[in-house]
């Protein structure tokens, strides 16, 4: 269960977004929308535990996020929560296979993971071995992908994943994160204002943010 | 780093085996006479074999000396020719005594042009028993041999890791021979080695003949203290040096780690997003440091023994200095510890900065 309740954030004394809430249930999805610079990516450093909120609590599974040391509320997010950034933030002078590897190493897992078969989902098999500089804004964007799905996250956050894609790689996208979410059985929180997206993947549940405020 | 570390190894190393072998060189003598001129000179030649000698006396006199109530040995050495820059050292069979030399093969000469040849000087120059070998005139291989009356190799000494193991030794007549001396009144020796019956002859005994005689009487305790001050001296400077450098490199350490994390900070940020603690990015930042050191100071003590080896081997100076027990490595692992300690709290200052950098900020910031 992730639970949000009363985040408010404010810049320079300057509310930016107030009294959200939120409940999503397992395997529950839920679309973020609204417009350009509302704060929706703040929100998701917010509720990924990379920013504190002004106010407001943030629980998943009646783990208070906050209210944790920061460097277990790091080992939290590693183990629990899949991210998948709008500008990717993917090591560039990393291979294909690194990011992923640094990513597995973050979580400290003992689990063995299938490279190929990860890379095969997100069509990178072949590309294994390319640095990440090379790639293609869809292949990063797969990428990005592969890497917030590769330690099995049970909540997967995602910041305009097909904003600068094509209509045809925004659905392979779409597709492929839907995919990935159902295999892992995660739920999945979808921040966009791309209006794409909702004919893409069926949400079950909607925070339109500029009608919050 | 590994210059500094290098530079400081060699210093010690140097400076350590120098005392000891200083040290070790001198069987408890406590006077050398010779003929007039640098007393230190005519201490470094007599006993340490490392310059030349002040010039010869007369046998005559010598033995007017060696029969002086105050006197409990004497030894007379004469120098004046090699083998393959190993010096040839005319005297008697106390000199043996004096060192507490044994044999690995063979006997002592018996009678003159045989000669016992020092542990080094057998495995260097590959001489065995009966086999002959030529000298060269002067102390250092100029080339120009007595071929005509070779030296044969009566016996082999055991290793003392002293002086001895690199010394040709021959009875005086032997010298005299070669150079063909005959007449008994115009015999010469280098310098007679002394041991005092009673210690109080230290201040009266060298008086004597200082001032008495044409010949000059220097204690070898004496002489060599203040060489060791002179050369401690240039020791501080490098040491000096040494620790400038390595100050440098810790300097060079903290603005590359610096540096480093300036480059990556987009990354190790990208990192935490991931889910690595701060705690682990601060261990990863420190290990990096501290490879860099330890790795640096590794090899630069590597290096250092390996510059002071370069120099025992291919030095002739060198070559009688030799490494005694390995008290020095307590000296070397303190310093290495010393290093790494100093490199240690200079890596936590990049550390802190990784601990305390605002991911949120730094990710939009990119």
């Amino acid at each position: 269960m992730f639970i949000c309740e009363d985040i408010s954030f404010d810049i320079d004394g300057q509310k930016l977004f107030s009294n959200i809430n939120l409940n999503l249930k397992p395997q529950k999805d839920l679309l973020i929308t609204g417009p350009s610079g509302i704060g929706k990516t703040t929100l998701l450093s917010i509720l990924c535990g990379i920013q504190k909120p002004t106010t407001g609590k943030i629980t998943y599974n009646s783990i208070d996020l906050y209210n944790l040391p920061e460097n277990k509320i790091d080992e939290f997010r590693g183990k629990n929560l899949g991210i998948v950034f709008q500008n990717f933030n993917l090591i560039n002078t990393f291979t294909v296979k690194q990011n992923i590897e640094i990513a597995l190493s973050a979580i400290d897992t003992k689990k063995s993971i299938p490279f190929f078969n990860l890379l095969d989902r997100v069509g990178l098999a072949n590309k294994s071995h390319i640095k990440v500089a090379n790639l293609s804004i869809g292949e990063k964007q797969r990428l990005a992908v592969a890497r917030a799905f590769v330690g099995d996250p049970k909540w997967v956050f995602c910041d305009e994943p097909t904003s600068s894609l094509d209509d045809k790689n925004a659905n392979i996208i779409a597709h492929l994160i839907k995919e990935e979410s159902l295999r892992c059985k995660a739920s999945l929180i979808l921040i966009t204002h791309d209006n794409r997206i909702q004919s893409l993947i069926n949400f079950s549940n909607i925070l339109k943010l500029g009608e919050e405020l | 780093m590994i210059v500094g570390i290098t530079t400081i190894t060699v210093s010690v190393l140097v400076n350590q085996v120098t005392k000891e072998t200083f040290s070790k060189n001198n069987p408890g003598l406590d006077a050398v006479v010779g003929a007039k001129g640098s007393p230190l000179q005519l201490i470094l030649s007599s006993i340490h074999h490392i310059d030349i000698p002040t010039g010869n006396i007369s046998y005559q006199n010598a033995l007017k000396i060696i029969k002086h109530p105050a006197i409990k040995s004497a030894t007379p050495i004469s120098l004046g020719d090699n083998f393959q820059n190993f010096r040839i050292v005319g005297t008697n069979k106390s000199f043996l005594r004096l060192y507490k030399a044994d044999l690995i093969s063979g006997t002592t000469w018996s009678k003159p042009m045989q000669a016992v040849i020092g542990y080094n000087v057998s495995k260097i120059t590959k001489l065995k028993i009966n086999k002959f070998f030529v000298g060269s005139h002067g102390l250092i291989d100029t080339g120009d041999v007595h071929a005509e009356q070779p030296y044969k190799v009566v016996g082999v000494l055991k290793k003392t890791g002293t002086i001895l193991d690199n010394l040709i030794l021959t009875s005086l007549d032997s010298v005299w021979n070669l150079h063909s001396v005959t007449n008994k009144d115009k015999l010469e020796i280098t310098s007679l080695l002394l041991k005092y019956k009673n210690k109080t002859s230290s201040f009266s005994f060298p008086r004597l003949i200082n001032k008495g005689t044409n010949l000059q009487a220097a204690s070898p305790s004496f002489e060599i203290s203040k060489l060791l001050k002179l050369t401690g001296n240039a020791h501080r400077i490098v040491d000096y040096l040494s620790v400038l450098i390595i100050i440098l490199s810790f300097l060079g350490i903290l603005f590359t780690l610096l540096n480093n994390i300036n480059e990556r900070k987009y990354d190790l940020a990208i990192l935490r997003t991931l889910g690595f603690s701060r705690w682990k990015l601060f261990s990863i930042i420190l290990s990096e440091g501290m490879i860099i050191s330890i790795l640096g100071s590794t090899i630069g003590l590597i290096f250092g023994y390996i510059v002071y080896e370069s120099m025992y081997y291919f030095s002739i100076v060198g070559r009688s200095m030799e490494l005694g027990q390995l008290n020095f490595l307590n000296d070397l692992f303190l310093i290495w510890i010393i290093v790494n300690i100093i490199a240690f709290i200079t890596c936590l200052i990049p550390c802190i900065k990784v601990y305390k950098q605002n991911i949120r900020s730094i990710l939009l910031n990119s």
